[in-house]
């Protein structure tokens, strides 16, 4: 018995293994079996069996038990009764964990005419099943699903529910969902009635025909692929009717069945849509843009916020050029931040204004100091664009007229842009100015937004209210004044604008809110009261949000209420002006007349959306950008202004990333500022201020979520120019003194082409360096000099310079000179002497600096090679608090000090300076004027450059090479020492490959290479002493460049050195000229002399 | 409070040092070879695939056995073959770590014990001296610092890391630049301050006693290794050692 069981078992499965390799050889398969990525169940399922199995290989096997379990399915759902064919033509996948379990899946998918797949296969799977993804597979989706909706397993249950096949859009998986194209964006807001039709008519069609017209959207998802991940979901009330559809057509297109030839008018509706999808563009790229440059945020983002972002490409004629809305990815980004910011255009609108209507205003001007005398009954009338931005937009669209129409950057129905405007139609959804365009899109979700058009509004007008006296005009009736005055507005720019009349400007505004829209409204003096009894406190005019609050909180809600209450109560509770603003608003009164233009105290420019650094760099780029902002709007208003004040937005250390899309979120404020003496516009200045005060912050740049350039103690333009002029005229008056006596004082800098100029630039160079150090408010008098090549002198202090009679001034100039060169015969160590002296003069200061780079000529260089590499690293000699200060200085102000050509040197007022100033002013010319004259084959990078001279100057003075050989061959970017070696030929060699390898790399690596070519000049050619000396100071001043800071750098070279002192008489001769100066330098930083072994 | 000051560019460059120093000791000490070093411990971390030829199966096998057992017996019974370090990584450098909890501490307490004078940039230099049986220094190994205190920005740790690995990627391979050490020797860490710390003033400070190092007489001679200099962190690590005469004596 028991065998015979078993035997009868092994036979059936006999049978059955021969059955099965029947199907497989009978079934064809062109089924691409994705069994070993679907999980390692199968794989080791069959690779077990496969040892034993009949089938030859692995792909075989799993199509015939793909067959087989085909069958096997197909067997079980006709054996189940009375299905209902919802999920007729869906054939799902199930991945990994669900709830309900793939087998119930199965059992529902059995029920209602669906297909179950157990292995995945691009074409029988129609929708992918899961509920949560790995990582692995959501960043590589499309390799993961073939394009396959991602839906989950929810979308099943609620379609057996519904009793019908649900759309699977709004099921899809939140992981994925930021990846899947939608078809919804081909159907845009400007056919919008057109296509929603079309939309519902396909809907009520019987099945059949969808899908027959579907395979036209599919076969243009073939022709235009890029079209397709570009698709923007633009209103949520198309997408919603499209997605049923674009899910059929999904089916239908991956069941790849026979397109029927009954091909409806979709084409052409799509064409259309297709058309519309130009003027969507340009609603899109506002907010979309930035969404696509991040696309790890897309991840993180659960909602389908960033569904579908991709970038237009500008291919129609509207010339829209891509934007990129963060710091960090475009570089004009403030121009453009400032270009498509409302605010910006409201703000700016009344300089524009008053630019093109000077004379008008001032008319006014004149007629309110009358009318203000004179206490007859005043009426003013004011005139209030009906919603403007929007109309503007609107007009030339009279379809639109009755539909909500909103205006905001964006469009994203997830969107974070706030509207600034919506019509009345869109009112009555209440929605808002200042709404999130999500929110108004989640209470009217027909919305139809808009992006800005300046351009428009300044065609049409320059702004949308006005305020119009007609007190003196006796006019009888003001009513039909208004209604002529808005019946010529509607004329010339086709909007609408509503009219209020009152007693005063309070009055007019509370009116216009009555007539709104459209409408007039005229608030007799009698019926103020009445008027006012039941509006509501936040209809006045600077109640805002939190004022209102704390009325409330008093139960305070009408003006009645608010007249209840006495001025002083209100005082004591409110402040001073805020109460009384209250009580007199609260009784309709208003003093302010009208046409009083307020004289701003400050202009600036705040960016707070969109900012993010990577780095230095960065900020400093966009804060140019700021200053040129700045400085446009104070030229555009004729002012300049003395204090500066940097504000800083900085992200709180436990902010999350803010709800509003590059926004700033919560952030710490942060200010510092500056004053200046001398008032300014100019573009530099504010730049090396900004630059300056950024310092002062000491924040990381990645933290700062916005930043504000405010100019403060604005001056007529005009006043200070003239102001500047007689300082310039009593200047050069003084100059001429100066130069008589041949020493340079520097106070001559506006004849730009003397000698002297060069000279004291050298000077001010030091003192920018060392005297700061101690005095802070007279470096930024320093730097804050509104003249482009300032006279350093008159920045240290013009007040007191202002104050000297001329005569005083060039008698002054004699004793200093005199004092200078006492100072410099009294040489080193003088310092401290003197900057007592310094400090009770101005002048005198500027001597005692003068003196200091010369007493310690070393921590000088190292100051400005250090400058060079933008490297705040420790100054040899000076505080550790204080040298960053310091190079910070320096750096800024050797942009303007810097002569601007060699040339306009005069030789022989060079020949009458003391030696070592003439070195230092040498020192600090610029190598690119430099190189014209020695013409050296190297480009200088950047703008910085104080290298020295030494071939150049000793044409004119012989004696300054020594000093500046000795200080400074290895200073600057590009290190003198290469002109200097012009001369020998086989030196040249050397900068010739040091310039190669780029001008920052080390002698090390650099001198292999000369070594080895060097080996072949020095066969051809004698050795000069002369040529081993500059070697050895070139070596020498590389050690004690490196000493400090790379003493391995210096052990190489001198390993490499003495490698080639074998084979070369040369290098044997610099090595042992150099060695003794070498152990004696490292014995003095590190106590020992170098190991050569 | 610790937290806050590890905010400053010099509290993370110095808490980065720290770290760095912890191992770069370990990586000294052990490189100068004062406690044996395991000798089956690389056998055993190295995969090594071993030629499947069927020839020597049986043989291979057999002697695997035997070794496997040899093997079992000394880590069981003697605790030999582990060597006073094992391997670690340390920013993607193979690094060793000290076995023994004392030395371990000690290394670690000593140089956490520098970290609150390395934020106020007091240490000067941090020395490896390695003794002989006389109490005179053979080899220093020292560590130059410069903390920059007035440097602003924010320190890329990772920047940092990543030019102090250099320090021990050289370290491993400059075993020749050294001197053999005679058996019996000691060692010690003592760190050079620019000024003493007052001792009671802080708990940090007390941990700290003079050392009673002997001074070479000779001059001495210096070999460097590696060179970093970087904001806000200056770091030269060089060898000490005493001129040639008195170390042929030795």
């Amino acid at each position: 018995m028991d065998s015979r069981l078993s035997n009868s078992s092994s036979s059936t499965h006999h049978s059955n293994s021969k059955k099965r390799k029947k199907n497989a050889t009978a079934n064809n398969t062109n089924q691409k079996t994705l069994g070993v990525a679907w999980g390692s169940k199968s794989l080791s399922a069959s690779s077990c069996s496969s040892r034993k199995s009949p089938f030859s290989d692995f792909s075989s096997y799993m199509a015939h038990k793909n067959c087989k379990l085909q069958n096997q399915f197909d067997s079980e759902a006709s054996a189940s009764a009375a299905r209902k064919p919802i999920f007729s033509g869906v054939s799902i996948f199930v991945d990994g964990f669900t709830v309900p379990s793939s087998q119930e899946l199965r059992g529902y998918m059995l029920k209602y005419d669906g297909r179950f797949e157990n292995y995945f296969s691009r074409h029988c799977v129609t929708h992918i099943i899961c509920s949560n993804l790995p990582d692995s597979k959501v960043k590589n989706i499309r390799a993961f699903s073939a394009g396959l909706p991602v839906v989950k397993p929810t979308w099943i249950l609620d379609s057996i529910a519904a009793n019908r096949l649900l759309s699977w859009v709004p099921y899809q998986l939140e992981q994925v969902a930021s990846n899947q194209p939608k078809l919804s964006a081909f159907f845009t807001l400007k056919s919008s009635k057109m296509s929603e039709d079309t939309f519902t008519n396909a809907l009520c069609q019987v099945e059949p025909d969808v899908q027959d017209s579907f395979p036209r959207v599919g076969q243009l998802k073939e022709r235009h692929p890029s079209e397709v991940g570009e698709m923007v979901e633009v209103c949520r009330q198309i997408s919603n009717e499209s997605n049923d559809i674009s899910s059929k057509k999904t089916d239908v297109f991956m069941m790849e069945e026979p397109i029927g030839e009954r091909v409806i008018c979709d084409e052409e509706k799509l064409a259309e849509a297709n058309s519309s999808e130009t003027n969507n563009e340009r609603n899109t790229e506002g907010e979309l843009d930035p969404t696509y440059q991040e696309p790890s945020t897309s991840f993180s983002i659960p909602c389908s916020d960033n569904q579908n972002v991709h970038q237009f490409p500008s291919s129609e004629a509207t010339g829209s050029s891509k934007q990129c809305h963060s710091t960090l990815t475009d570089p004009n980004f403030v121009e453009n931040y400032f270009k498509n910011s409302r605010l910006h255009f409201i703000g700016t609108w009344r300089q524009r204004y008053r630019k093109r209507f000077p004379t008008l205003s001032t008319g006014l001007n004149n007629g309110i100091s009358n009318s203000n005398k004179s206490d007859i009954k005043s009426v003013i009338l004011h005139v209030d664009m009906d919603c403007f931005f929007v109309s503007v937009v609107i007009r030339n669209k009279p379809a639109l007229f009755d539909k909500p129409v909103a205006v905001c950057h964006s469009n994203n129905s997830k969107g974070t842009s706030e509207i600034s405007s919506a019509n009345y139609p869109a009112r009555s959804y209440g929605i808002r100015a200042g709404m999130f365009v999500r929110d108004a899109k989640a209470l009217c979700p027909h919305l139809v937004t808009f992006p800005y058009n300046f351009e428009a509004y300044e065609e049409a007008v320059s702004c949308d209210e006005a305020f119009l006296d007609f007190t003196d005009a006796m006019v009888e009736d003001p009513e039909l004044l208004a209604s002529s005055i808005r019946k010529e507005i509607y004329e010339t720019t086709r909007c609408t604008a509503s009219a209020g009349i009152g007693g005063n400007m309070l009055m007019a505004r509370i009116a216009t809110r009555t007539a709104k829209p459209n409408g007039q409204c005229y608030i007799t003096p009698e019926r103020v009261d009445d008027h006012l009894n039941q509006l509501p406190v936040d209809a006045l005019p600077g109640i805002g949000y939190v004022l209102q609050e704390k009325l409330k909180k008093q139960s305070v809600n009408t003006c009645g209420q608010l007249r209840m209450i006495s001025k002083n109560s209100l005082q004591k509770e409110y402040g001073m002006k805020t109460g009384e603003m209250l009580w007199n608003y609260s009784r309709g009164i208003d003093y302010r007349s009208v046409g009083i233009i307020q004289e701003c105290k400050s202009i600036g420019a705040d960016v707070n959306w969109g900012v993010r650094f990577r780095d230095m760099k960065d900020c400093e780029h966009f804060l140019i950008n700021l200053c040129k902002e700045v400085s446009l709007r104070l030229q555009c208003c004729g002012v300049q202004g003395r204090t500066f004040t940097l504000k800083i937005k900085k992200r709180r250390k436990d902010a999350d990333e803010p709800a509003k899309f590059m926004g700033c979120g919560d952030c710490e404020n942060l200010s510092h500022s500056v004053t200046i003496p001398l008032a300014t516009e100019n573009v530099e200045i504010l730049q090396r201020i900004v630059k300056q005060l950024l310092g002062c912050f000491y924040i990381d740049v990645k933290e700062i979520r916005g930043i504000g350039l405010h100019v403060s103690r604005l001056e007529n333009a005009d006043t200070s120019k003239q102001e500047k002029y007689t300082l310039k005229s009593w200047l050069t008056s003084g100059s001429a003194s100066v130069e008589k006596q041949k020493y340079h004082m520097g106070h001559n800098k506006h004849n730009s082409d003397c000698a002297n100029c060069a000279s004291s630039h050298g000077c001010i160079h030091s003192q920018g360096s060392s005297f700061q150090i101690d005095n802070k408010i007279l470096n930024i008098h320093v730097s804050g000099d509104p003249i482009s090549t300032p006279p350093p002198l008159c920045q240290l202090d013009v007040e007191v310079i202002r104050n000297l009679p001329s005569e005083v001034f060039s008698e002054l100039n004699e004793i200093y000179g005199g004092k200078l060169i006492d100072f410099i015969a009294k040489g080193k160590g003088k310092c401290e002497s003197s900057s007592s002296l310094g400090n009770s003069l101005e002048d005198d200061a500027t001597c005692k600096e003068e003196d200091l780079p010369y007493s310690d000529p070393i921590p000088l260089n190292q100051i400005f090679s250090e400058n060079k590499a933008m490297q705040h690293e420790r100054v040899l000699g000076s505080g550790h608090g204080s040298c960053s200060q310091v190079t910070h200085n320096s750096n800024i102000e050797r942009d303007d000090l810097l002569p601007s050509s060699l040339s306009q040197i005069d030789a022989s007022v060079l020949q009458q300076i003391p030696e070592d100033l003439k070195a230092v002013i040498l020192e600090h010319l610029p190598a690119h004027r430099a190189q014209d004259f020695c013409s050296t084959p190297a480009i200088c990078p950047g703008r910085i450059n104080q290298d020295s001279v030494g071939v150049d100057t000793s044409k004119n003075c012989p004696g300054t090479v020594n000093h500046a050989l000795n200080d400074s061959l290895w200073a600057g970017n590009l290190p003198s020492w290469m002109d200097k070696f012009k001369d020998s030929s086989c030196l040249r060699k050397l900068g010739e490959i040091y310039h190669r390898s780029g001008f920052n790399s080390q002698l090390s690596s650099v001198l292999p290479q000369f070594l080895s070519e060097f080996h072949h000049l020095d066969l051809t050619q004698e050795i000069y002493d002369e040529t081993v000396n500059i070697m050895c100071e070139l070596l020498k001043q590389y050690v004690k460049v490196k000493i400090e800071r790379d003493i391995e750098e210096i052990y190489i070279c001198f390993r490499l050195l003495k490698r080639f002192a074998v084979k070369s008489q040369f290098f044997s001769r610099v090595y042992n000229d150099i060695f003794p100066f070498l152990q004696a330098a490292v014995d003095d930083n590190y106590g020992g002399s170098l190991f050569m072994p | 409070m610790q937290r806050k000051e590890n905010e400053t560019p010099q509290g993370q460059a110095a808490s980065v040092l720290v770290e760095f120093l912890e191992v770069a000791i370990t990586a000294v000490v052990f490189l100068k070879g004062v406690y044996p070093s395991g000798f089956l411990l690389p056998s055993l971390d190295s995969p090594s695939s071993m030629p499947f030829l069927f020839f020597f199966f049986f043989f291979f096998l057999l002697l695997l056995l035997l070794l496997l057992l040899l093997l079992l017996l000394l880590l069981l019974l003697f605790d030999v073959g582990k060597g006073a370090f094992e391997r670690r990584r340390y920013m993607n450098v193979v690094v060793q770590r000290a076995r023994h909890p004392q030395l371990r501490y000690y290394i670690h307490a000593t140089v956490s014990g520098l970290l609150p004078f390395l934020q106020k940039g007091m240490v000067d230099r941090v020395a490896v001296v390695f003794f002989n049986t006389d109490n005179v220094p053979l080899e220093k190994f020292i560590f130059k610092l410069t903390v920059n205190q007035s440097y602003g920005s924010s320190v890329e740790g990772v920047d940092l890391q990543i030019s102090l690995r250099s320090f021990l990627a050289k370290l491993s391979v400059s075993e020749s630049l050294t001197k053999k050490l005679p058996p019996d020797c000691r060692w010690e860490i003592t760190g050079n301050f620019q000024l003493l710390p007052e001792t009671g003033t802080s708990k940090e400070a007390n941990f700290w006693i003079p050392t009673d190092t002997k001074q070479w007489e000779q001059p001495l001679f210096i070999t460097p290794i590696r060179s970093m200099s970087s904001d806000p962190l200056c770091l030269q690590f060089y060898i000490e050692h005493p001129s040639l005469s008195e170390s042929s004596v030795l």
